[in-house]
């Protein structure tokens, strides 16, 4: 299978007031079509950093120094500001940690759920409307005429994700990057939302890059793990390889961790 | 650039500061001898920023004006602050009963048009110096006690404070030594801005003549005194005008400052 | 029996509407009883909304129940606010930011009077290195600290009042995983050491099996089950405790 994505070099900083610290130091990273890469590491090792780097979705304060981020040939890097609006959401999306604070308190769920799908082509209110239930069926919202009506805060954290993941999805993006999409949710919701983050991807053929500090959602979802450490990606193996016979000495620290607190 | 507006505050604050404090030794003159060469001299060599209506020096009124209006600025702004802090940290670290009654009767005191009030005590109670500033503080400190409970609301919900009390602190042991000094920082800023504040209440109330009395010089009388000659000695306006100005500036710039440091 | 914890109930009101329109009520515990041995390990597993904090919260003291009793047994915790105490989840919050990590660690010191005023640094410094830190940490303030040194000093303040009973709120779950690995193994050797009675309160299985010995599961402010970790971990009983298990494993 060829690469969907491939990033190259890739160096962030970040610009404090006093001081210069990088982030992100060369990272090379390769997502194949179709396939579930996981990114896996500690707070600060720069996975997420590395993530928004991509359609540079960073704060002001940092800065891409290098790199080069190629998406089926076209360097996302170069292109400009708007080029890369119309390729953000549309053929790259992201689902992150607390959907809820992604969402906007004061819109219902479908007025932000047409916005999404009515931002990149545009479509009357009737397609719409029935684009929108179609995809909170394809999320399994199970009563989709009332959560179009709700409000953000009356929902869970699970089905605000399930809706954050039916916003990303409106486009039928190539790439989905999911930045810890369960960590704040309870085990029984995160299981319910990997299982159906893999039914999707099987249905709709995109790629999956899932950023975790957890490897046993690595261990239950990926095709391939990267670790990184430091900023840098130390090691990057198919995943039953790298359970298997990890060679970086902080892989092993992660396994290890991994058998004692991840794993019962 | 918040702390070079701090800088920048703390500067023109510390000049006039060390001004007002140093009165006797750095002002040219007595500020209310006169000059019998001439009344209404414009800005010379002898009288830097020339002399009022009287013949008195200009700039050592202003200097000997900037202990008065800093000190009314700053005393008063002082009383404010005690009473808010007392109120708000009572208010909302107890809750309930006694927090209903404290914020009705702020709400009652931010009823009152302040400035009538302050006016109206002026008037029975005779407009010293003293009272000028009791009476400031005495009607000022609603903002600080909302803002202290609020704070103080927020913070009783940290984990720091449920952890001293599983240590075991006692209620006034939390408010003194970890609530306040936690709350302080929004509360600084509200006063900087005070001290400005009654500043400028100081210059009102001298304006209708219920302010500092002549010939104590405060910065709100001399520019008051310059109405009448407005049109034939413009420095006696302009001058205490720019030390207003210059000062409230001085304790915005502080006070943006801060708010970027502790924000 | 140094804990009975009997038939605990907490209700909150919720306000709904902008207006404050029909308040309601949830029932945060609901009839919730257990006791614990002297030196044992319990562990209380459930999600988000299942009453746990609310729990331990009520077992310290810090907010009251509706109903029920907590009762520890006197012989062994005399002076309550001195033996027992608690592990927050998240060591971001639980320390003042305005306090060096000496004042911290002194009050609990100074409040009860454990130790004379000279001696205060010396005993400062030995709770630190118990937790793995060095006196290097005493004039800094909190936020110099990663995650997990701060929950190191949680720790060791907990520990200054040389308490019996220790209630771990979700001590580790905020920590990176390799941090929360050490983690465990500094609790389990302190509990050896200062011959602790804990409640070992977290959402992960794994963790409990780890920390306890006794188990209860909880959902919706009830207890769904209680027993011998064993028991819990190899024969549930009820499906909501099976459910739990089978999400932890995976599928």
């Amino acid at each position: 299978m060829g690469n969907l994505l491939e990033i190259r070099n890739l160096k962030v900083n970040f610009n404090l007031d006093d001081q210069v610290i990088t982030a992100v130091d060369g990272v090379d990273l390769d997502v194949r079509e179709g396939e579930v890469l996981v990114l896996a590491g500690e707070s600060g090792s720069g996975k997420t950093v590395t993530a928004l780097s991509i359609t540079r979705l960073l704060p002001r304060t940092a800065e891409i120094v290098s790199g080069s981020v190629m998406l089926r040939g076209k360097d996302l890097a170069r292109l400009s500001e708007d080029s890369l609006a119309a390729i953000r959401g549309k053929e790259i999306a992201y689902i992150f940690q607390e959907p809820s604070s992604f969402l906007n308190p004061v819109y219902t769920i479908g007025n932000q759920l047409l916005e999404a799908i009515t931002l990149h082509h545009g479509k009357d209110k009737e397609e719409a409307l029935k684009e929108a239930r179609e995809l909170l069926a394809l999320v399994k919202i199970r009563e989709p005429e009332r959560v179009l009506l709700d409000y953000p805060h009356q929902l869970s954290g699970g089905m605000n994700q399930r809706v954050f993941l039916a916003m990303a999805l409106a486009c039928r993006p190539k790439l989905l990057i999911a930045d810890e999409p369960t960590t704040s949710l309870d085990v029984t919701v995160e299981a319910q939302i990997l299982q159906l983050l893999m039914e999707l991807k099987m249905r709709l053929g995109f790629s999956l890059l899932f950023i975790t500090h957890n490897l046993s959602i690595a261990r239950r979802i990926a095709d391939r793990v990267s670790v990184m450490y430091k900023g840098e990606v130390v090691e990057e193996a198919l995943t039953e390889d790298i359970f298997k016979a990890p060679k970086h000495s902080h892989t092993r620290e992660l396994i290890r961790a991994y058998e004692k607190i991840g794993r019962l | 650039m918040g702390s070079k507006r701090l800088l920048f505050g703390c500067l023109i604050i510390g000049i006039f500061s060390l001004l007002a404090i140093a009165a006797p030794l750095v002002s040219p003159y007595d500020p209310s001898s006169i000059d019998q060469a001439g009344l209404l001299m414009p800005p010379s060599a002898r009288h830097l920023l020339g002399t009022d209506g009287l013949g008195r020096d200009l700039l050592s009124r202003i200097i000997y004006g900037a202990r008065i209006s800093l000190s009314i600025g700053l005393i008063a702004v002082g009383i404010s602050v005690a009473i808010g802090l007392v109120f708000g940290a009572v208010s909302g670290f107890y809750g309930g009963l006694i927090d209903s009654l404290i914020m009705r009767f702020v709400d009652i005191m931010l009823c009152f048009p302040t400035f009538y009030l302050i006016l109206a005590v002026t008037a029975i109670l005779g407009p010293s110096i003293f009272n000028i500033m009791i009476i400031i503080g005495l009607t000022s400190w609603m903002g600080t006690a909302r803002l202290i409970r609020a704070e103080i609301l927020s913070l009783k919900e940290r984990e720091f404070i449920q952890a001293e009390r599983a240590i075991g602190a006692s209620s006034s042991r939390i408010i003194l030594r970890h609530l306040i000094p936690n709350a302080i920082g929004p509360v600084m800023v509200n006063a900087t801005l005070g001290i400005a504040g009654a500043i400028l209440v100081e210059s009102g109330l001298s304006f209708l003549g219920l302010g500092v009395q002549p010939p104590t010089p405060s910065w709100g009388n001399i520019l008051i005194e310059s109405k009448s000659t407005l049109g034939v000695a413009w420095w006696i306006t302009v001058f205490p005008g720019a030390a207003i100005l210059t000062t409230i500036l001085g304790f915005n710039f502080i006070a943006e400052g801060l708010k970027k440091k502790i924000g | 029996m140094i804990l009975q914890v009997k038939n605990i109930t907490k209700t909150f009101i919720v306000e709904r509407g902008m207006f404050k329109r029909g308040a309601g009520l949830v029932r945060a515990l609901d009839g919730v009883s257990f006791s614990m041995e002297e030196y044992s390990a319990l562990g209380v597993v459930g999600e988000s909304g299942s009453g746990k904090t609310t729990l331990a919260k009520i077992i310290l003291g810090l907010i009251p129940a509706n109903g029920g009793e907590v009762i520890f047994d006197e012989r062994m915790i005399a002076d309550f606010r001195k033996d027992v105490q608690i592990i927050f989840q998240n060591p971001y919050n639980s320390l003042d930011p305005k306090m060096r990590i000496i004042n911290t660690l002194a009050e609990p010191l100074l409040i009860h009077r454990v130790i004379p005023r000279h001696a205060l640094k010396e005993r400062a410094i030995e709770l630190l290195r118990m937790v793995g830190l060095d006196e290097g940490a005493l004039s800094r303030y909190p936020i110099e600290f990663s995650g997990g040194q701060r929950q190191r000093i949680c720790i060791a303040r907990a520990l200054a009042s040389e308490p019996k009973f220790i209630v771990l709120d979700e001590p580790i779950s905020s920590l990176d995983l390799t941090i929360q690995a050490e983690m465990l193994d500094l609790f389990l050797a302190l509990k050896e050491r200062f011959k602790l009675t804990y409640i070992f309160i977290s959402h992960n299985l794994a963790v409990i099996k780890q920390m306890a010995d006794q188990v209860i599961v909880m959902e919706s402010g009830k207890i769904v089950e209680q027993g011998a970790k064993d028991a819990i971990f190899n024969s549930p009983a009820k499906d909501y405790t099976k459910l739990l298990l089978e999400a932890a494993r995976g599928w």
